[in-house]
């Protein structure tokens, strides 16, 4: 017996485990791999390879049997995911069902979960705005949370060695708040993005529209064709999966990337129940894992842990790792694991029209849009609210067709070309919220999982500064509507529910002080440094910018220190 | 297999309804393909006449080259709440004797010009959504929305009158309007 427990200890012994393939993981795990490191990769869900598990790719739209349309009684059964912007009958296969993964919320909160290969890295909307000082320096700043121990600076090498692997979009704006990256040749702003970008210039100089940057591949095609994906081809149909794999996701670009060294393992349906921790070495020395299907519990070892579950089921895994050492959760002695998570404010929006710029139309497919990086409070404290909110800005021409007739009028109305109405204009918040201790997530004491885990308890909500940013928000964009010429403005608050946004972070946030943080300013467990935390779960504040980009920088970064300082203690 | 099962087999395969011989035949059997409705072949032709009236293939294709009714009934089926299905079905059961009662003629057994009139009156008929009226209403609009929506998604629609790019290659922001 005790010979065959060594031989399962061997065969089950790796360098690395990063836990969890999706945005930061598929990170993980090329760097690990690329730096010769024998690594696992845990996957909770099934697996998805790139093309070849994209079952609707190529569908045309008369091809869903239902143009689109989720299923009545699955819209029932799953109120929340049904909510999603993204979940359609051509993608809703790689969406986590309410009924399948239930959770508790304390307060309402819209969890949105993709459990496969790449996680959400396939569904995500692949905006990767660089943050800057502004943001790092913003808790420090402001009196919120606590200090980032990173700068910009820390990260701005990570930031171009992650951007140019996944290819980004982009043009340099050369605004201090929004800094530029490596970039491949823009999409164009629209005609009324255009006219709106100039009225600002002149009406309102420290404000402006740039055209977001995306994670798609729009040059350099020698190179990215090493990785076997090439250009974007203006589909917009991204969240199916891209048979170009003309935007980033772990199962175009890292995973396979990683697979090609030799040093990758993958398993699927492999459900971490938690992190082993060994009182006598005083480090962490595996993860035990329940397989999905079998319900059998097994136990893998690295001398060197990546969690990256995706911020609150990383949150989850820690808070269920209990040991004699830390017995309310791994790294918890400051107690704050779990607290000061926070999202993004996506609640307020606006809508508009403008007669002028007749000539002008848009033709084929951009699968980005304006952006409008964050002016409010930027260099200095001016309203009665925190921080800020940066905005999505598009601009189209509008087309119409009659089809209000029956009959043969109908089919002519149908037989004709559109007639083109006037520009539209959109744009909806992304706020920063502010992370507090009473924001945080916990284990239910009772309920568990199909596979024995606590369910996660979610308790976050919007607050008065979040209102105050919203009708500011609502505003200073009626306000600039207005003074540009738009008509027929009309604002809008959805009052959804948190988690939409998909921004959910926090909870492990990093630090500079073990007492009041989880993280270490390379994102080691303050207490258990072999031990990382490099997904959403890691953030400190939120900002404005959509976090991706900065979660596989901060991999990379991560990754780079542990290598570097492996065999050290 | 007997022919009876073998006969029950091919009525969910095909949605389409089979006549059990040896049922009572004065009962017309359930369109299988449509179980939360509980449509017979009847009702189908009935949604059929409406569906060709509003596209009666003068200018482009008629309603039914492109099953059309079928998709009404597919949508009405599977993406409808028991409230719309409810409404829907139960104006279509009754949208034959409402026009008699109505307009003085079975939608039936009317027209082109007739039965345009017929679905435009209905259309707009004011009443609770829980009467006669309300259901007549209800199941005319519901079934004009996805007539048009699978109409405009049709292959024939989205390949011949205005084709579809499923891979535009490009986007300009500022393209000039010819004429404009």
């Amino acid at each position: 017996m005790a010979n065959l427990n060594i031989k399962s200890k061997k065969e089950n012994s790796y360098d690395a485990i990063v836990i969890g393939s999706g945005i930061s993981g598929g990170w993980a795990a090329k760097e690990f791999c690329e730096k010769g490191l024998n690594t696992l990769v845990l996957e909770r869900g099934r697996e998805v390879k790139h093309v070849k598990d994209y079952p609707t790719t190529n569908s045309m739209p008369w091809e869903l049997e239902h143009r689109g349309g989720i299923l009545q009684n699955v819209k029932e059964e799953n109120p929340v995911v049904s909510r999603c912007y993204a979940y359609k009958e051509d993608t809703q296969h790689f969406f986590v069902k309410d009924t399948e993964h239930p959770y508790v919320q304390e307060k309402p909160f819209d969890w949105i979960r993709g459990y496969q290969t790449g996680g959400k890295s396939l569904l995500w909307a692949r905006q990767v705005q660089r943050w800057s000082d502004f943001d790092f320096e913003g808790p420090a700043r402001d009196g919120f949370a606590v200090d980032w121990p990173i700068r910009y600076k820390d990260l701005a090498p990570w930031y171009s060695h992650v951007e140019k692997f996944i290819g980004v979009s982009g043009n340099k704006d050369g605004k201090p708040n929004l800094p530029d990256g490596e970039f491949l040749p823009p999409f164009e702003l629209t005609a009324g993005e255009k006219y709106f970008k100039e009225f600002l210039k002149n009406n309102y100089p420290e404000r402006e529209i740039v055209v977001a940057r995306c994670a798609h591949i729009t040059g350099n095609q020698e190179f990215y064709a090493k990785q076997g994906r090439t250009l974007c081809q203006n589909r917009t149909l991204c969240q199916r999966g891209c048979p170009f794999g003309g935007y980033f996701s772990s199962n175009s670009s890292t995973l396979p990337w990683a697979a090609k060294t030799g040093n990758l393992t993958m398993h699927h349906h492999a459900v971490v129940h938690s992190i082993i921790y060994d009182d006598e070495k005083g480090k962490a020395t595996g993860v035990r894992v329940i397989d999905a299907q079998t319900k059998e519990m097994k136990e893998f070892y690295a001398e060197v842990i990546f969690v990256n579950a995706s911020a609150l089921n990383t949150n989850l895994i820690l808070l269920n790792s209990t040991s004699s050492r830390f017995p309310n959760g791994l790294g918890n002695d400051s107690g704050v694991l779990g607290k000061y998570v926070a999202f993004h404010n996506y609640r307020a929006g606006i809508s508009a029209e403008y007669d002028g710029l007749k000539e002008y139309t848009t033709e084929g497919r951009r699968p980005t849009s304006g952006y409008f990086p964050r002016f409010r409070n930027l260099h200095k404290q001016e309203t009665d609210f925190l921080r800020g909110y940066a905005a999505g800005f598009s601009s189209g021409r509008s087309t119409h067709s009659d089809y209000s007739g029956i009959g043969d009028e109908l089919e002519k109305s149908m037989a004709k070309a559109p007639e083109y109405g006037p520009w539209r204009m959109g744009s909806h918040m992304m706020g920063e919220t502010i992370p507090k201790e009473e924001s945080q997530v916990s284990l239910d004491s009772e309920l568990k999982d199909e596979w024995g885990i606590p369910q996660l308890k979610i308790a976050m909500d919007y607050d008065d500064n979040d209102e105050a940013m919203i009708k500011d928000y609502l505003e200073q964009m009626s306000e600039m509507f207005e003074a540009a010429g738009f008509t027929n403005i009309r604002t809008r608050d959805d009052k959804r529910a948190p988690g939409l946004d998909i921004h959910e972070m926090g909870g492990a946030r990093m630090g500079k002080d073990p007492k009041t943080s989880v993280l270490n300013k390379w994102n080691q467990v303050h207490a258990c440094p072999n031990v990382y935390v490099t997904d959403g779960a890691c953030m400190t504040s939120t900002s404005t910018q959509n976090p991706s980009l900065t979660y596989m920088a901060i991999t990379a970064r991560a990754v780079d220190h542990a290598v570097k300082t492996r065999g050290k203690s | 297999m007997d022919r009876r099962s073998a006969m029950k087999q091919l009525a969910i395969l095909t949605g389409g309804a089979v006549m059990m011989p040896a049922c009572n035949f004065s009962e017309e059997s359930i369109l299988q393909a449509y179980q939360n409705l509980k449509v017979t072949q009847s009702d189908h032709a009935l949604l059929s006449q409406v569906t060709n009236t509003i596209f009666p293939g003068t200018t482009l294709k008629k309603a039914e080259e492109l099953m059309i009714p079928d998709f009404v009934l597919l949508m009405s089926n599977d993406c409808l709440n028991a409230d719309q299905q409810n409404g829907f079905v139960k104006g279509l059961k009754g949208w034959d004797d409402f026009s008699k009662k109505t307009f003085g003629k079975a939608f039936s057994k009317m027209d082109q010009n007739e039965a345009e009139e017929a679905i435009i009156k209905g259309m707009a008929l004011e009443g609770e959504n829980d009467s006669e009226a309300g259901h007549t209403r209800q199941f005319l609009n519901t079934t004009k929305r996805f007539a048009l929506q699978g109409y405009l998604n049709s292959e024939y629609f989205m390949t011949e009158i205005k084709p579809y790019e499923l891979v535009p290659a490009r986007f300009y922001g500022s393209k000039l309007i010819e004429n404009a």
